[in-house]
């Protein structure tokens, strides 16, 4: 499927060819966004609400362990520093983003991107999978914001506070804190981005809103967001990852899906169902209450 | 995001380490037969790639819990 035309009938190079393009995909497609072309600016909203979905959804949970850590600092110990090292270390994920994704997606070939990338994200999306549905399954323990954010306040209530001086423990504690899960973020908008300008603006998009959304609701609380089902997102963006993994790097490989992008939905529901069927498994194999480090299963 | 891709292969090697192989071993697979099959069989990669991968998402869970249960019981003797 493709939205907006530009389909390119080249030779067929084979794959993973900067060369090659799947046949009917070429830049346009929803799974195969246009790069940032000054002839075609506009991103239709379907696009744009597809590609950033996945990165609002994947860049919430990462803002939710920041906010959880910046609101323990700022509780405990007052919020001008933690303020200022959210901004600093802000300021150095846009600078990280801008140089390396505005790089990567206009330097690599497209398509060997889209199948270095693909392959990243698959392997990614496994991982967050997999420690999903083992918490679903009572293997290992739900994460738990509360327990870390009365961990932290705790940590930094025995450190103390100076009060004429700038509070440089706040600062990096909230600036490390935010550099760390941003950087996840920063990976999740390059890897959704990769494909290039559509794409790049829909996972900024996606994870700036998510940004907002978190800290918004973060400040208007006052507390860390426990409500946030951060399993079930875990578990949908996981599915999510891995969907687009293995879409991509077809691509990458030559291949046309059928519909192209309305394939998407199609591996995802595959993926949901098949982890489920995993929870099933894993509640049938063991006793209830029964739990394991992940590290050791 | 360097930190982030290195913790996660890190994080997959060691903890997921055999989930981090299968995918490794099937994204090659795949990559494998889009070359050596030609046109036709580039068309069908993505099916073959993701079930592979679904199945051995299942697998390896499986054996996740069967490990899991093996110390549990040994650990409750």
């Amino acid at each position: 499927m493709t939205l907006r035309g530009l389909h390119v009938a080249g030779e067929d190079h084979g794959p993973l060819d900067p060369a090659h393009e799947p046949t009917g995909c070429r830049s346009g497609g929803i799974g195969y966004p246009q790069r940032l072309s000054a002839d075609n600016p506009l991103v239709d909203p379907v696009t744009l609400a597809i590609h950033a979905t996945p990165a609002f959804v994947a860049s919430a949970v990462e803002f939710v362990e920041a906010t959880t850590i910046v609101l323990a600092v700022g509780v405990t110990r007052g919020w001008r520093a933690p303020l200022i090292g959210t901004f600093a270390a802000t300021a150095t994920l846009a600078v990280i983003i801008a140089t390396l994704g505005v790089a990567i997606v206009t330097i690599v070939p497209e398509l060997l991107l889209k199948g270095v990338v693909g392959a990243l994200l698959l392997l990614f999306g496994l991982r967050w999978l997999r420690k999903a549905v083992l918490r679903f399954a009572g293997i290992v323990a739900i994460h738990d914001e509360e327990l870390i954010y009365q961990r932290e306040l705790a940590e930094l209530r025995a450190q103390g506070l100076q009060r004429k001086e700038f509070d440089w423990i706040g600062f990096l504690v909230a600036y490390k804190a935010v550099l760390l899960e941003g950087t996840e973020v920063a990976f999740i908008v390059i890897a959704f981005g990769a494909a290039g300008g559509t794409a790049l603006t829909a996972a900024t998009v996606g994870a700036i809103a998510a940004g907002v959304f978190v800290i918004v609701l973060g400040a208007a609380l006052r507390k860390p967001l426990t409500m946030v089902p951060e399993n079930w997102l875990k578990f949908g963006v996981g599915a999510m990852l891995c969907s687009f993994g293995v879409f991509w790097f077809a691509e990458a490989l030559g291949m046309t899906w059928p519909g192209d992008a309305l394939s998407i939905p199609l591996i995802v529901a595959a993926f949901l169902a098949a982890s489920w069927l995993a929870v099933r498994m894993l509640r049938a194999l063991l006793p209830e209450g029964a739990r394991v480090e992940a590290r050791n299963v | 995001m360097f930190r982030s891709i290195w913790s996660t292969l890190v994080g997959l090697l060691i903890e997921d380490g055999q989930l981090a192989i299968g995918a490794i071993l099937a994204l090659a697979i795949t990559w494998a037969l889009a070359n050596a099959g030609g046109g036709s069989a580039q068309q069908v990669v993505g099916w073959v790639l993701l079930a592979m991968v679904l199945v051995l998402v299942v697998a390896n869970l499986y054996r996740a819990g069967v490990t899991a249960r093996a110390r549990v019981s040994s650990a409750r003797r």
